[in-house]
């Protein structure tokens, strides 16, 4: 009765759950359907093209980089794909594709693949990309519009109202903000689009509300004091879409609760002292990038208290 | 009802269906058993019998003077074959008695005795005489825990009732056939150790076995059953103390430090059966289950039954099997083989599909985070394995891998696959070699 190719032995446990790592990338892609939803409907062949050419440069990024490193194919995983959507949706809907397509490939084949693959990246593929581009596009001014300033195809971005200090009639309302009617990039257009995509993403247990809202206290906080008005500073911009769906990045971000809060504070004091004393244009992701680099240090500094411990050397 | 239980753990499948409202069966007595020496936690026995002897159900047949050890017994009449290394469920080779078995197998524990005026002493000599230890599949003799350091006394007795692996429903069906037996045995155990009080902490998808025990319990006081919210691994010690009683036992220390005693609920029943019968332990409730067996079901298995017999007692393979396990699908051990023989501890066989057991190729950690929340001990399963991989065993002691009691929960939840258990008991033995 012996079964001839003999058991499997290994270290237990002898059971997984289901969740592998596609599972979580492709909750995150579900999260984003209907952020994508509203940025189509808004911004259509536009936002079309770009997230078309952003997938697809993620995926041929990811297929080449692995063969030339010779590791295993991940593609399966779908985090190029996340990469690329997210980054698509952090660029304003007039940039060219060949545009997006750079940005990809910088957020892909080097900051991901080069550093290693999914996992052994420092910072938020996306992010980096998307901070990449904006400095290259200082070097291209004269062939490019600068993405600081350029103007949808609607109407200035909202930030540029936050830094000028305008409280008059012509800057998008709260309504406009929250229901999709504001402009910008494209992942800018509608935060509630965003908190449904959250929503699922806590419900399915992807991320927790540990991230997202130390960083969305600290900007309401910092920016009373400093006498910004807060729910526009929460509204505008990408910070929503930066604090959900960036911020809590797996690879990239804090893996503690404890540790995860004061990561979150580190970025929402960066995102409201660059927005009012800096650029506002890249404040979020300049902010979740420097975040990002105090992870290792952050970890290392606080470990964990164990079960029992507190009360051991009470 | 609020349940309580503790913080971290994980929900898996449990899979409790297949087994748990099935009456426990007996089997059919295997040809020959295997007894090793070595069946508790602490130094092995040394075989008093030889090639050739005839023993008796119940005999000894192994004993050491050493402190920390549990004696042997024949689990059933026949004649000792042999005397030689077996394997056993962990793969070691342990020193091991053979007996080829009798057709006629008399049962000669029927009497009960008046426990009325039993001493601590007299307990803690019957548990030790009659060989019991930790059914639960740790296996710490019995008697010793019964003797605790007198600067630590004991207030609170818990009865460890969870069962919280997968797939087993031994302890299950055990509390519900000898619901009395459970509350005796554990009335002794208090009297043992001087408490004035008896939990029975019990899962709550085993809600019969809850008001069979409060129904008895009603006019006792003192004892008391706490139903617990379904969770892996409740089951722990520490998780249990620190579920029903808000105590939690420091890092590397025992539960007498905070003044709690905790048995398995098999061990209670088996404590009382052997003081007022006299019976050693000679045989224990297995669950045996899993999509690759034919009847999953509990039985009745004599001490030292091949793994082999079991599976073919209950209808053997079915679905080509993958992986078979002693003990639970969290902390159980895998098998190459089907020959190493039942001991004390073995609460279950499950044997797994393929599709199971989930298993797949361990990638890069993605910084998830899900096995920080699940880890019981508050440790940070990820950072410690980062650490192990480079052989940085000394930072992995600095994140507390001396405190991992490898429950498996990281690993369970681990979209990455990682192996943090297996990683954990390489760091284990790095560290106990530099020592
Ligand atoms: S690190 Fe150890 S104690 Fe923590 S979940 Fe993993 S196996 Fe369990
Ligand atoms: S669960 Fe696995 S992938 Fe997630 S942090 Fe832990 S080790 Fe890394």
């Amino acid at each position: 009765m012996n079964n001839a190719k003999g058991f499997t032995v290994s270290a237990p446990p002898h059971i997984r759950s289901e969740e592998e790592v596609s599972t979580g990338m492709r909750d995150v892609l579900i999260a984003l359907v209907p952020l994508v939803a509203v940025s189509i409907g808004f911004f259509r062949l536009y936002a079309v093209v770009n997230l078309a050419a952003a997938v697809l440069t993620a995926v041929v990024c990811e297929l080449v980089m692995r063969k030339i490193m010779g590791g295993k194919a991940t593609i399966g995983d779908c985090s190029a794909i996340v990469t690329g959507v997210l980054l698509a949706l952090l660029l304003p809907p007039v940039v060219p594709a060949w545009y997006v397509v750079i940005g990809v490939v910088i957020a892909v084949a080097i900051v991901k693949e080069l550093m290693g693959g999914l996992g052994c990246n420092l910072f938020n593929p996306a992010l980096f990309g998307f901070v990449s581009l904006l400095m290259l596009s200082r070097v291209w001014q004269p062939i490019v519009y600068n993405l600081g300033s350029i103007n949808g195809v609607t109407t200035a971005t909202p930030l540029t109202y936050i830094k000028a200090g305008a409280l008059n009639g012509i800057r998008p309302g709260y309504w406009d903000l929250f229901f999709g009617n504001a402009g910008g990039a494209l992942g800018e257009v509608s935060v509630i689009a965003i908190l449904v995509g959250a929503a699922y993403l806590m419900y399915k247990g992807q991320i927790t509300w540990h991230i997202p809202l130390s960083i969305l206290g600290s900007v309401v906080v910092l920016s009373a004091i400093l006498g910004a008005n807060p729910l526009y500073m929460i509204l505008a911009g990408g910070l929503m879409l930066g604090s959900f769906f960036m911020a809590t990045d797996w690879v990239t971000s804090p893996d503690s609760k404890y540790v995860q809060v004061i990561y979150g504070i580190l970025i929402g004091v960066c995102v409201v002292l660059i927005r009012l004393y800096a650029a506002p244009t890249g404040a979020v992701a300049y902010s979740i990038l420097i975040g990002n680099a105090f992870v290792p240090l952050l970890n290392g500094l606080i470990i964990r208290k164990k079960f029992g411990e507190s009360k051991a050397v009470a | 009802m609020e349940l309580k239980t503790f913080t971290g753990g994980i929900h898996p499948d449990y899979r409790k269906e297949a087994t748990a409202y099935k009456a426990t069966e007996e089997i059919a007595l295997p040809e020959e058993v295997v007894i090793q020496m070595r069946q508790h936690v602490g130094a092995p026995n040394e075989p008093t019998v030889s090639a050739g002897d005839r023993v008796e159900a119940g005999t000894t047949i192994g004993s050491t003077e050493a402190f920390v050890s549990a004696p042997v017994h024949a689990s059933v009449s026949g004649e000792v074959t042999e005397i030689s290394e077996q394997i056993s469920f962990s793969g070691a080779l342990v020193n091991s008695v053979t007996i080829k078995v009798d057709p006629d197998q008399p049962d000669k524990w029927t009497g009960k005795k008046n426990l009325e005026g039993i001493t601590p002493e007299q307990i803690r000599e019957i548990a030790k005489e009659s060989g019991l230890v930790g059914l639960g599949g740790a296996a710490f003799p019995t008697h010793i825990k019964l003797s605790p350091p007198a600067d630590k006394p004991i207030d609170i007795v818990i009865i460890n009732g969870c069962e919280c692996e997968p797939f087993l429903t031994c302890d299950h069906r055990v509390m519900l056939e000898n619901t009395e037996d459970l509350i005796e045995g554990l009335k002794l155990m208090m009297k043992a150790v001087g408490a004035g009080k008896g939990i029975i902490g019990i899962e709550a998808n085993k809600m019969d076995v809850v008001e069979a025990v409060e129904s008895k319990t009603a006019s006792e006081s003192g004892v008391e059953v706490m139903p617990l919210e379904v969770k892996y691994p409740q089951g722990n010690e520490k998780m249990l103390i620190d579920a029903l009683t808000g105590r939690r036992v420091p890092p590397g220390k025992l539960p007498s430090e905070v003044g709690v005693l905790v048995q398995n609920s098999g061990t209670a029943v088996a404590l009382y059966k052997a003081a007022s019968t006299g019976r050693p332990v000679i045989d224990r409730i297995i669950t045996v289950s899993g999509s690759g067996i034919r009847e999953p079901k509990n039985v009745r298995v004599r001490i030292g039954t091949r793994i082999e017999h079991v599976i073919e007692q209950c209808g053997g393979f079915v679905n080509n099997p993958e992986k078979v396990i002693m003990g639970g699908p969290m902390t159980g051990f895998a098998q190459k083989s089907l020959s190493a023989p039942t001991v004390k501890g073995t609460s279950g066989i499950v044997v797994l599909t393929g599709k199971e057991t989930g298993e797949s190729e361990e990638r890069e950690c993605v910084g998830c985070g899900k096995c920080v929340d699940a880890c019981p001990m508050f440790l940070m399963p990820n950072s410690i394995v980062k650490y192990i991989k480079r052989n940085q065993y000394e930072k992995a002691d600095k994140y507390g891998v001396k405190d991992c009691f490898e429950c498996g929960c990281c690993s369970y939840v681990c979209p990455a696959r990682i192996h943090h258990v297996g990683y954990v008991r390489i760091a284990k033995a790095e560290l106990a070699a530099k020592k």
